[in-house]
């Protein structure tokens, strides 16, 4: 009579008078109680719509707080690579080369690695440029002969290539400086490394906290379910059956929290736009700030479930062994 | 079908709730267990819902030993049994419907088949007409049967019931005890905690009396004394 198999356990107790319940039924049964488990979890979260909010609120601070912070690194990364992309070095050739020799000194510029593009600047079109743009055109008409150097400008594949492309231009015959301009970038990328450094660590600690917060919430629901649970446990419920409800009431909360989180950063998005805007506007940019996007919510949704999920699971884990039928 | 083999139940702190306890019930027998309250009775009927776990001796159902089921296998134990508790242990949060479903639901039924028994259940204990009202609603009879179609509705091979008249009058518990009678002639093997010894003697039935966690009598009544 002990089950040992759910086959054995079928036939053992309806094989007498009723009939044994076929795979599809079960399957079917199985669905159904999971459809409806869903169901009476998300009812009895609007049942008590005042706690349930407060846990949807508190959820989605802690989500929001982090997927900001992830969402302006990655703003701020997106408009330095827009500079990025046009950090060039200044190669000034040594005063008094002749044509051919500065002509070889582009070709080997081109040939060396990580080198994207090499531009030629003589030295009249330099001065016409440096006569326009300073305001000093006329005082510049008493110089006897043009003080500029004749120069090239290397463009980097690669913001990383650069120091070591000065190293070795350094080294070429006619090259008299290189300039780099760059380094506040660098810092730039290390302060956003360190910026995504701290979303992460925010985003761990907030989790625990969420973790924390559902798992309460599970727990005094848990406790109001007492005779329920006791019950359920009397007649059969696996422990997996007990726990199933309150799991999905978790998964429901962090999902919840998640959408939640997602309008209010929309709502920030909106709210930035203006300023930024404004902003990008005086440095003549074209940067607009991106938001979560479809692929971002997506995220959200996931890690909103996965974490109330597992705050469900500790206060499950903690409290349903301790109801015990009497 | 129930066997206890010398079996002993000591709660922590040193009280004997049962001591040597020996019986055996065959299948489709029924029996009332009796006794002062603190004899075992109780004791007696958790051990047989794997509430409590035997101190020494052994329990067998249908040959196989208890003690040795593990921790996982015992929701599939009780859904062999059906119990029928003294204050009937019914939810007030759903109709009696649901009431009456959940050791279905528990096992994995199918709505429409859950339907179905559940019906049955309820006519079974004349109270068809009431599966969507709240049990709150009911007559405290009437909660009883709803509490008994709830234990047989997935159709135990073995019934229990821990003092199911106790807060019942006269009549109703005749009445009640009519319905196990009539479980048994179906082939369910039924095992009844009473201390109303009027009422069972009444009945014609072996009777068990417990005394201080001793089996002190195991015999057949004859409405006599």
């Amino acid at each position: 009579m002990a089950a040992t198999s759910s086959k054995a356990r079928d036939s053992g107790q309806r094989g007498a008078r009723g009939k044994v319940l076929s795979r599809g039924d079960k399957w079917r049964g199985y669905r159904y109680h999971h459809r409806s488990t869903l169901q009476s979890s998300a009812v009895k979260m609007l049942r008590e719509p005042l706690q349930s909010l407060l846990t949807v609120v508190v959820i989605a601070i802690a989500l929001t707080l982090p997927a900001a912070l992830y969402l302006s690194v990655e703003n701020i990364r997106q408009l330095s690579g827009g500079v990025e992309s046009s950090a060039q070095l200044s190669v000034f050739v040594t005063k008094g080369a002749r044509g051919p020799a500065v002509e070889g000194l582009g070709r080997q510029l081109e040939g060396l690695s990580g080198v994207a593009s090499v531009t030629y600047i003589s030295a009249d079109s330099a001065l016409e440029e440096f006569k326009a743009m300073s305001g000093f055109g006329a005082a510049l008409q008493y110089l006897d002969e043009n003080p500029l150097p004749e120069a090239f400008l290397v463009q980097p594949l690669l913001l990383n290539d650069a120091t070591r492309l000065v190293t070795e231009i350094r080294q070429l015959k006619l090259v008299d400086d290189v300039q780099l301009d760059m380094q506040w970038l660098q810092r730039l990328d290390a302060l956003l490394d360190m910026g995504r450094k701290l979303v992460l660590a925010l985003a761990a600690a907030l989790g625990v906290g969420v973790i924390l917060v559902v798992g309460n919430t599970i727990r005094l629901a848990i406790q109001s379910r007492r005779d329920e649970i006791t019950v359920v446990k009397l007649v059969g419920g696996t422990d997996a059956y007990v726990r199933r409800p309150f799991l999905y009431t978790g998964l429901l909360f962090g999902i919840f929290g998640a959408v939640v989180a997602a309008i209010m950063l929309t709502v920030l998005g909106f709210w930035l736009a203006g300023p930024v805007d404004k902003l990008a506007g005086l440095y003549q940019s074209q940067f607009r700030v991106t938001g979560l996007g479809f692929g971002g919510f997506i995220s959200l949704l996931l890690i909103g479930g996965a974490v109330g999920l597992a705050g469900a699971w500790l206060a499950v884990g903690q409290h349903l062994r301790n109801i015990k039928p009497s | 079908m129930i066997r206890f083999d010398n079996l002993s139940k000591r709660y922590e702190g040193g009280f004997e709730a049962l001591r040597n306890v020996s019986f055996e019930m065959d299948a489709g027998e029924m029996a009332f267990l009796t006794g002062h309250s603190g004899a075992g009775k109780s004791t007696l009927l958790k051990l047989l819902m794997l509430i409590e776990r035997p101190t020494s001796g052994n329990l067998l159902i249908n040959g196989k030993n208890l003690n040795r089921l593990a921790h996982s296998k015992v929701p599939f134990y009780r859904r062999q049994v059906g119990v029928v508790f003294q204050n009937h242990q019914l939810l007030f949060d759903r109709s009696v419907f649901e009431n009456v479903a959940l050791p279905l639901q528990v096992a994995g039924y199918s709505p429409g088949d859950i339907g179905r028994r559940v019906r049955a259940a309820l006519d079974s204990v004349g109270l068809l007409e009431r599966e969507q009202q709240n049990p709150v609603a009911l007559s405290g009879g009437e909660q009883q049967r709803i509490g008994i179609a709830r234990a047989v509705v997935h159709k135990p091979k073995i019934l229990l019931a821990d003092e199911p008249t106790g807060n019942l009058d006269p009549q109703l518990s005749a009445e009640i005890m009519a319905l196990f009678k009539r479980f048994q002639d179906v082939g369910v093997t039924v095992l009844v905690a009473s201390h109303d010894i009027n009422l069972i003697n009444r009945m014609n039935m072996r009777i068990m009396r417990l005394n201080q966690g001793q089996m002190e009598e195991d015999g057949i009544s004859y409405g006599g004394y």
